[in-house]
């Protein structure tokens, strides 16, 4: 594997005002993170509220700057990297943000919006600006003439594609998503996953998604890292993940989500309560006062992230003798009538030309 | 289930000040105890407006109950007055939002929140309207009770703050309980705590249940009884094991077809091309024409809500869809 991104130990201490009495309070939202993601994958990093990821993905591409650590792009440390070295590089790191409502300048035209990472990067003539802004419409599903609009005038899936559109107009290797599509209704959604495949083809990108949403994490990622209280726990190939999960978190998080088939099997709960403060983490495994296996030793040591071969690693004193239950093949109950009409849906849509235009 | 429903909610319609057609449009079904319908659509769908509407909280102007009633327990609720409506909200019927932190007073302590609804209410005093309060957090499962009635609502994190908004709607044992988007901005472990709390308590209490969501997960998990909406109709309804094992809808099929499966990956997602019509842009007849690869002259005509068989109703000129019947596919978008 050829690492395009590597983190080492990355850090990111958020420190709160201090009170009149008392001392600052600090939250290690980041809490020594090390990932190798590879040239050409779709790599996700998965977890609920408050365990990191965005603050990662942010630090991914030094929109923020790190406690301690390093990130390594192409033989280059970003953590420490002098502004203007950094501001060539971001042309091939780029980042598409979960709101397309509030990312977007709303003063500015769809052109402007797009042709401006070309211009802060220098990149052609006028004329030859407007040329890729008309490509780069057309290339995320809209229409050159929609580069006089504002942002005002188009839908939250459209806005979307502005978004991508714009972050690709620098000609990035990188494309960083936090939370990219879900603000989207299930249908523009599934349009804009198409969306991202396809570009992540053409313009061979590699892709850092960041989500919440585990079936869609599974649909685009060829790896996945489960995060929690701003640790890795997990990480592996998400067939091999999702399947046969390491991690006791891993495998509540994959028995809560309800599955959209009639007499699927519902959804467990496997841990109680809430993840608790990161201001003050529990000693010892961050995960063990929610686990169900929890022995003397996760309550007193930490477990590191250790290397278990395939690709998979895992932090958990515990990996070695649990069983853990993972995600069947999802079968869905339908008559086969009804597979058929599904079957006639996917044929007419197929065939249908403008398929990825969203009008 | 032979006795007479709870709710019966028939022809529905509601105008929307400055658009022609109404943006929701002959919505009815009924739901009889114990009973959870769930009502799947996305945004603009109109069915948080179709929810709002029972609980005459529909904001007006600019909108407007234009047609329909709703008979629950034997009374309309769509022609009552206010004073009898306030008796009955909060009382027989309930409510759950999607963002607690906008439906608690933040201003009021937890338990003197769900107090002040069984004083009202059920005419309790003071002392026993509070020992209420704790009995409800303890049936919804909140750690500490004693502590908790005295927090605010800032204090308790998502979950826990959905958990008192559960325990409020359920204070006053309602027989009817409308719940939108209960566990949307939940993270999917503290969903799927609330979904089983939900379900349990709804078993004790042989309550009724709307559930409105955009998340097919959830309705496969909670419901009874599906409708699907769509542009402000009623596009398919019918048991889950009806609409989930059997979808007849062109937009049911592609919304479906749209999630991403659990299982192995299987190549590009099969989704509903382009997007909502404004409300004042909705095509005259069946309003998912725009959008459907099966469109056909005959989509011009509203499609009525017609039963294939057992309860399973679909709006669509094309049903039963089959391979035979297909029409010629639409050339060209709009």
């Amino acid at each position: 594997m050829t690492a395009i991104l590597s983190t080492r130990d990355l850090r990111k201490d958020f420190v709160t005002a201090k009170p009149l009495f008392g001392e600052a309070t600090v939250v290690r939202a980041v809490a020594g993170v090390s990932l190798d993601i590879a040239e050409g994958e779709t790599f996700a990093i998965v977890g609920e509220s408050g365990c990191g990821k965005s603050t990662l993905a942010r630090l991914l591409l030094r929109l923020i700057d790190p406690t301690a650590g390093e990130v390594w792009y192409k033989g280059e440390d970003l953590a420490s990297l002098p502004p203007a070295r950094l501001r060539a590089l971001r042309r091939e790191l780029q980042f598409i943000f979960q709101d397309p409502f509030s990312s977007l300048n709303p003063q500015m035209t769809v052109g402007a919006l797009i042709e401006e990472p070309l211009r802060t990067h220098g990149i052609g003539t006028p004329p030859e600006r407007r040329a890729k802004v008309a490509d780069l419409l057309t290339r995320v599903g809209l229409r050159p003439e929609h580069a006089d609009r504002y942002p005002h005038e188009f839908s939250g899936g459209q806005r979307q594609r502005i978004g991508i559109a714009r972050a690709l107009a620098s000609g990035p290797s990188v494309l960083i998503g936090d939370e990219p599509v879900s603000a989207l209704d299930v249908s523009i959604q599934a349009q804009v996953v198409n969306l991202l495949e396809d570009l992540k083809q053409d313009f061979g990108l590699t892709l850092i998604v960041i989500a919440h949403d585990l079936a869609v994490i599974r649909h685009m990622a060829d790896r996945v890292a489960v995060m929690y209280l701003g640790e890795v726990v997990e990480c592996g190939p998400a067939a091999d993940l999702y399947a046969n999960p390491k991690h006791p978190y891993t495998e509540a998080l994959l028995a809560a989500i309800p599955v959209a088939s009639y007499g699927a099997r519902a959804a467990r709960t496997m841990v109680e309560g809430d993840p608790p403060n990161p201001i003050s983490p529990p000693p010892g495994c961050r995960f063990h006062p929610r686990c169900p296996y929890a022995t003397d030793l996760c309550r007193s040591e930490r477990p590191a992230l250790t290397d278990l071969g395939a690709g998979r690693s895992v932090a958990c004193h515990r990996a070695a003798d649990l069983s853990l239950d993972g995600l069947d093949d999802v079968a869905q109950s339908r008559t086969p009538a009804a597979r058929d009409r599904f079957a006639l849906y996917a044929r007419a849509m197929a065939d249908k030309p403008h398929q990825k235009s969203p009008e | 289930m032979t006795d007479a429903p709870l709710l019966e909610l028939e022809k529905l319609t509601i105008a929307l000040k400055g658009v022609d057609q109404p943006i929701v449009d002959d919505v009815g079904f009924t739901l009889s105890r114990g009973e959870t319908l769930c009502i799947v659509g996305e945004s603009g769908c109109g069915k948080s407006l179709t929810s709002l509407a029972l609980m005459g909280l529909l904001q007006t102007p600019p909108l407007r109950v234009t047609g329909g009633t709703a008979h629950f327990a034997g009374e309309d609720l769509l022609s009552m007055g206010t004073a009898r409506l306030r008796q009955i909200r909060g009382g027989k019927m309930a409510m759950i939002f999607q963002e607690p932190m906008t439906s608690l007073n933040p201003g009021l302590r937890i338990g003197e929140q769900i107090a002040e609804s069984v004083r009202r209410h059920k005419g309790l005093s003071h002392q026993d309207a509070r020992a209420r309060a704790l009995e409800m957090l303890r049936r919804v499962r909140i750690p500490a009770p004693e502590k908790r009635l005295d927090e605010y609502p800032h204090q308790l994190s998502g979950g826990m703050r959905q958990r008192a908004m559960i325990a409020m709607a359920l204070a006053n044992d309602p027989e009817l309980l409308i719940a939108d988007e209960p566990t949307t901005a939940l993270d999917v472990t503290i969903q799927a705590q609330i979904l089983r709390l939900m379900r349990s308590l709804q078993q004790e209490t042989g309550a009724a249940m709307v559930l409105i969501t955009h998340d097919l997960g959830v309705v496969a998990e909670m419901a009874d009884k599906v409708a699907v909406m769509y542009g402000g109709r009623i596009v398919e309804a019918g048991s889950a094991e009806q609409v989930f094992t059997d979808p007849q809808h062109p937009y049911t099929i592609g919304l479906m077809s749209s999630m991403p499966s659990l299982g192995a990956r299987a190549g590009r997602l099969v989704t509903v091309p382009g997007t909502v019509p404004q409300p004042a842009q909705m095509p005259p007849g069946c309003r998912f024409a725009t959008r459907c690869p099966f469109a056909t002259s005959a989509c011009t005509l509203v499609p009525s809500l017609t039963d294939l068989g057992g309860g399973h109703r679909v709006a669509c000129a094309h049903a039963p869809l089959t391979a035979l019947e297909t029409p010629a596919l639409r050339s060209t978008g709009t």
